[in-house]
């Protein structure tokens, strides 16, 4: 019996030694750590699960300062968003039944209001998937060596870092609808228009122009995460490729695309999250107009235009179930990806 | 003569024999590139010397005549019968944007270290639990914020809008989760042999972080800096449902308002967005090869 005590008492005093120490340690390192988890979960944690509360109250701008005494309305604010015209898709037009197809294709584009859920999924899925591409395209330029290397690496990454208010308005006047607007002025001088066109005033074309901005500003993002994971690849795979005799795009589909593979995808499915909570853009841009609302932009206006907090609310938990389901895909697909790499 | 013809003859044929087709149109892919960044900006700044003749004329004014003044004067000059008093948003940018990113150097500082170097329990719990928030949407938090802080602000007696330390406040909230990973990755990269030994010597920990650590870390913790920094001042969402006083307006609430002014006056815009732009690219260019390491790792948030 002793012989079986006397080791596990040893390992047992020894522990609560190190037990005191690292108690000690805990104690610090939760001192040292409070004062953000206190910031960040008081100020996104409990407002997040507030928001929850808020989306099932009638909350308004008369009851704001009484708040906990909201009227409890169940899923109305719900109903109501569900409903409401600038979140459903809506009717098709008359034509649609006699329309051949590419008449449909254009209606679809055009003339369609496909609600903010819809208008939000599609914006993000094509503005990420324009901003990947970007990207990939502008890390391959930059991957070989060529003078003045680092400077253009530097100026490639000025449009993620200007602030968001003066892009948006560079880009709106250099897209404004008068002849004087420079687009305008160049394409009539190509004799590519007839007319000036008011490019963000358009269904459809304002859509495709706010796409087009998302990638010019984000690719940067991109474009670094890409070029790090470039540099890192084998020189001895290309060597062996150049040994088979593969031609430079066979060495890119076949080594450095295979490579790339995990890379791309976080990068794809975190822009495609931060795109899809992007509120400023669009706001800026088109105010949210024609073809434009996204989940975002709706929610603000439901909230402090309409001032209608629960119906604001409940927008943004529905916003908030897709991005889940991202993330969802994020975690279980990437995270694990990385982690077997 | 015959010696510089033969040079000549002898460049071009080298530029010949240097140009490929693959070079040329990486060159011309380069120069799109290029192009497309930077005339935007090109146009922001040309566009802030131009009158209010060049801007509103029927065809754009590529380059302007000369570098005029009357957008800055109208910005900052009280003479001007416009003036915008944009000195005033200068300053409130300032205000909101240098705290935001002192305080969250200093708390990330902390907790980073916690972090990277010390051991509890939850600790990744934790860690991941705050980096989950850096993914939530600003527009589902914004509501119950605002509802939030205006119930304790009417118990703590003060206003919540137009309130420069409730929107630091917010900015800390998303700025803090990203600080902490940024400097969490950095401390890990610094050996701990180097702390054990300075704790062998009879340092105390705070010792050991002041002294050893934190000299080590000064260029993670200038990007840090640098980054909620830019975050600050570029920020508009917040700011705009946080403040309704021109005189506390930040600097993208009051371009804002000026493009929605009822007289559209584009050249005032581009000025004062030249004035916000400039100092941030600059800073970021003159010290990019510290901080395009922190922008792949989500410094900032877009």
């Amino acid at each position: 019996m002793t012989s079986v005590t006397a080791p596990d008492a040893a390992p047992k005093r020894r522990s609560r030694r190190w037990n005191s120490l690292d108690a000690r340690e805990a104690r610090l390192a939760w001192t040292l750590i409070s004062p953000t988890a206190l910031i960040v979960f008081g100020l996104v944690l409990f407002p997040a699960i507030f928001s929850v509360w808020i989306s099932f109250h009638d909350v308004g701008l008369s009851n704001l300062n009484d708040v906990f005494h909201a009227e409890f309305v169940g899923l109305d604010n719900y109903r109501e968003v569900i409903n409401d015209f600038a979140f459903k898709p809506g009717e098709l037009p008359e034509e649609w039944a006699t329309a051949n197809l590419g008449e449909k294709v254009s209606i679809i584009f055009t003339r369609w209001n496909w609600g903010a859920a819809v208008t939000s999924v599609v914006y993000s899925f094509a503005a990420t998937a324009l901003t990947v591409l970007v990207g990939l395209g502008a890390s391959l330029l930059l991957n070989r060596p060529f003078r003045g290397r680092g400077l253009a690496r530097a100026t490639f990454l000025i449009p993620y870092v200007a602030p968001i208010v003066s892009v948006a308005f560079v880009w709106r006047w250099l897209l404004d609808p008068r002849p004087s607007g420079v687009l305008n002025d160049v394409l009539m001088n190509l004799n590519l228009i007839d007319l000036p066109r008011a490019y963000l005033a358009e269904r459809g074309l304002a859509l495709l122009i706010v796409i087009i901005f998302e990638a010019w500003r984000y690719f940067p993002f991109a474009m670094l995460m890409i070029l790090a994971r470039l540099q890192a690849i084998d020189r001895s795979m290309y060597e062996a490729a150049d040994v088979d005799g593969a031609t430079t795009w066979q060495k890119f589909w076949y080594v450095t695309l295979p490579e790339l593979r995990y890379v791309i995808g976080a990068i794809f499915l975190l822009r495609l999250m931060w795109t899809f909570n992007k509120f400023d853009d669009i706001f800026l841009l088109t105010g949210g107009g024609f073809g434009t609302k996204v989940l975002p932009v709706l929610t603000y206006e439901f909230s402090f235009r309409l001032r209608d907090f629960g119906k604001g609310a409940a927008t943004a938990m529905i916003l908030l179930v897709i991005l889940v389901v991202f993330l969802a895909l994020y975690v279980g697909v990437v995270m694990k990806n990385v982690e077997e790499d | 003569m015959a010696h510089a013809s033969a040079e000549r003859l002898n460049f071009i044929e080298r530029t010949a024999r240097w140009l490929t087709w693959r070079r040329f149109i990486f060159a011309l892919s380069l120069l799109m590139f290029l192009i497309t960044i930077l005339f935007p900006f090109y146009w922001m700044v040309s566009s802030s010397f131009k009158t209010r003749a060049e801007i509103g004329g029927r065809e754009p004014v590529y380059v302007p005549e000369s570098l005029r003044l009357e957008a800055y004067e109208e910005l900052f000059d009280p003479a001007h019968p416009s003036y915008q008093e944009f000195g005033r948003n200068v300053l409130n940018s300032m205000i909101v944007a240098i705290p935001t990113a002192l305080i969250a150097v200093i708390l990330s500082t902390l907790g980073a270290y916690a972090i990277a170097r010390l051991r509890f329990k939850g600790k990744n719990f934790l860690l991941n639990g705050i980096l989950m928030i850096y993914l939530f949407p600003g527009v589902l938090l914004i509501i119950p914020l605002f509802a939030m802080v205006a119930r304790i602000g009417t118990f703590l007696g003060f206003d919540v809008q137009d309130n420069l330390p409730v929107l630091i406040l917010t900015y800390l909230a998303q700025t803090l989760p990203v600080a902490l990973y940024m400097l969490t990755n950095y401390f890990r990269t610094i050996p701990s042999e180097i702390e054990q030994a300075g704790l062998i010597d009879g340092c105390s920990r705070m010792q050991v972080i002041w002294r050893i650590t934190l000299p080590l870390a000064v260029p993670a913790l200038v990007s840090v800096a640098i980054y909620t920094f830019m975050i600050a001042w570029n920020e508009f969402l917040y700011a705009l449902v946080f403040l309704n006083d021109h005189n506390m307006f930040t600097m993208p609430i009051k371009i804002n308002a000026i493009y929605n002014d009822p007289s559209p006056r584009p050249h005032v815009v581009m000025a004062a967005s030249t004035i916000m732009t400039l100092p941030v690219v600059f800073l970021f260019l003159a010290l990019e090869r510290f901080l395009a390491e922190g922008l792949a790792a989500g410094g900032v948030k877009g």
